[in-house]
């Protein structure tokens, strides 16, 4: 008994000890990654994976406790556009609008999750979609926002002085390369730290059952709001950074679309990996398509067809294949044959859920 | 005899369908009452109703001397009414001891920045609330499966694990929707000496059931249901000779 506990104790802090060296490499060529890859395009995607990486951890956070969001974009935009303005108007440094953006952002998400978060399940889905609409519409109308034509010409980052060391300043794509990799980090590290207090184990409990879980006192309303304001500020964070990298912005970019490309992410790379899954998602997404040159007309029947896929092959995601065994192909494509059977025959199963 | 939970005048509907009426009942400190009566005779939405999960259409509810009428769930669950849903109801896809660990979720009282940050009073409060739960696992007889998934656990024993969770919450009253349904006879006997346990540590008890022997054997007084109305009361001998119970149940003779 002792021994086993031994074995037990030391298997623990050997798969410990493993994660942590594990991510000292991920982080040793995450922070390399500019010396690697001196093409600054491909820098330039890493950064919008970075992005899209936190929008899909947004998105399953949600998920997991049982709500399907369709306005993680529209939140992203709300960052975007309140740090532009503060930094436009205001004439605020991109240093205090971007903290000050996500608060603001978290604050519109408080509001308006009272009446969003009332109820779960479908309505949940119907409300975020005509909220994501009504944002889009309010970016689009209002000349305070630029209109559909968006607002350009937005100022880059004031250059980081520090002691001794030249400034650095932010013309080329490393030095947001690397803020980037600090927001992403930072947004994943406070996260891990809500899965793992007992805020954790409610959103858990919440998605799993929500009857059970308020019959054990825990408040429906309260966790959901916490979730949807905590979600709503990282993504208003990573807008914020997006505004001043790129420049520029038109109120189509934060659409509903976006929000399912985040969904696409997520399922692609694991929904029950909360951190890691998004990042292998949003990376093979944006990759991949490069690399095969996919022309950007096709690229919207190549995600769908993958989604297809994913969902028929692998409802657990890439990572998912970690936790179970293969499948021979012969039961694969039994299982294909017998999903299309059912799809032919059967029209109502898409209604059932 | 202190009265724990009193129901004054309790009625329940939905659209035209009166599922409780008129319903008068008082529970008191440290008894088992059981609840019995027909299909539909309104038991399980009575549980509801008193629950939070239900807002009463009239009437009153007081527990432990407070008018809990139209409360919510949670609220509800934190003032000391934990409960068993009918159907296995458990997080079924996570460990046993994870299932009573979530049970514990009223009790945690670090604030939520020393958790973010995990200081070690908040490590400290984990291992204490640890303990807890491997306290009544061990008392309902679990243990030993504490890292097994609920859902592989056997019907009997995710009874049970229902059961512990509403422990984990510290009621003062627990009501329990057919506790034994289901059960094998030996996991009967374990269940009735379960409860017969909870009740010996000053916990009442209210439980629905359709099984008439493991209800006589339990209870120390029963309320018989029958169309959301209240046909009867008393101690199971004289429950057991009623003739309109006997009615309720087998219909009239003719």
């Amino acid at each position: 008994m002792g021994n086993l506990r031994k074995n037990y104790l030391s298997n623990r802090v050997n798969r410990r000890s493993g994660k942590v060296v594990g991510l000292g490499i991920l982080a040793l060529i995450l922070i390399l990654m500019p010396v690697l890859v001196p093409n600054t395009y491909y820098i330039h995607l890493l950064i919008m994976v970075g992005i899209n990486s936190v929008l899909a951890m947004t998105f399953i956070l949600l998920l997991r406790m049982g709500l399907i969001t369709v306005a993680t974009a529209a939140f992203w935009g709300i960052g975007a556009y309140t740090s532009t303005l503060l930094v436009v108007r205001l004439d605020l440094s991109f240093w205090l609008a971007l903290p000050a953006s996500t608060i603001i952002t978290g604050i519109i998400a408080f509001i308006t999750g009272f009446p969003l978060v009332r109820k779960g399940g479908i309505s949940f889905v119907i409300e975020t979609l005509a909220f994501a609409f009504i944002i889009a519409l309010v970016f689009g109308t209002f000349d305070v926002f630029g209109g559909y034509t968006g607002i350009y010409n937005i100022p880059t980052p004031e250059p980081i002085r520090l002691p001794f060391l030249a400034p650095i300043e932010f013309i080329s794509k490393t030095p947001y390369y690397y803020l980037m990799l600090f927001l992403v980090s930072l947004v994943a590290v406070v996260l891990s730290a809500f899965y793992a207090a007992w805020t954790g184990r409610a959103w858990r409990a919440i998605g799993l059952s929500p009857r059970l879980a308020e019959s054990l006192g825990v408040n429906l309303f309260r966790y959901r709001l916490l979730a949807f304001v905590v979600t709503a500020a990282a993504a208003g964070l990573m807008g914020s950074f997006f505004a001043h990298y790129y420049g520029s912005i038109v109120p189509g970019t934060f659409g509903p679309f976006k929000s399912l490309y985040a969904q696409v992410y997520a399922i692609l790379g694991g929904v029950g990996f909360a951190i890691l899954g998004p990042i292998i998602g949003s990376l093979i997404m944006t990759i991949v398509p490069e690399v095969l040159r996919i022309a950007k007309e096709f690229e919207p029947v190549f995600t769908g067809l993958l989604v297809i896929l994913l969902v028929m092959f692998l409802p657990d995601g890439l990572l998912g294949l970690s936790r179970r065994r293969p499948q021979p192909p012969a039961k694969s494509m039994a299982r294909m044959a017998s999903w299309i059977r059912g799809f032919l025959t059967d029209h109502s199963r898409s209604d059932q859920q | 005899m202190s009265t724990i939970l009193e129901v004054k005048k309790l009625g329940k509907r939905f659209g035209g369908l009166a599922a409780i009426s008129e319903l008068d009942l008082s529970v008191v400190d440290s008894e088992i009452l059981g609840l019995i009566g027909p299909n539909g005779a309104g038991k399980t939405t009575f549980f509801d109703v008193i629950s939070g999960f239900l807002p009463p259409s009239s009437g009153r509810v007081i527990f432990d001397g407070r008018d809990v009428t139209g409360s919510k769930a949670h609220q509800i669950a934190q003032l000391g009414i934990g409960r068993i849903f009918q159907a296995s109801t458990l997080f079924m896809k996570i460990s046993v001891l994870d299932n009573v660990l979530t049970g514990h979720h009223m009790s945690y009282k670090t604030r939520i920045w020393k958790r973010l940050l995990r200081t070690p009073s908040a490590f400290q409060e984990e291992e204490l609330l640890r303990q807890r739960a491997m306290e009544i696992l061990e008392f309902m007889g679990l243990a030993s499966l504490k890292d097994e998934l609920a859902a592989n656990l056997p019907h009997g024993h995710q009874r049970i694990l229902g059961v512990c969770m509403a422990l984990a919450t510290n009621p003062k009253l627990l009501l329990l929707d057919e506790p034994v349904t289901g059960m094998n006879v030996s996991e009967i006997q374990t269940m009735i000496e379960l409860i017969r346990q909870i009740r010996d540590r000053g916990v009442t008890i209210v439980l629905v059931e359709h099984d008439m022997k493991a209800v006589m054997n339990l209870c120390d007084r029963i309320a018989v249901l029958n169309y959301g109305r209240k046909i009867a009361e008393g101690l199971p001998d004289e429950i057991r000779g009623n003739k309109e119970v006997v009615e309720a149940y087998l219909g009239k003779g003719k």
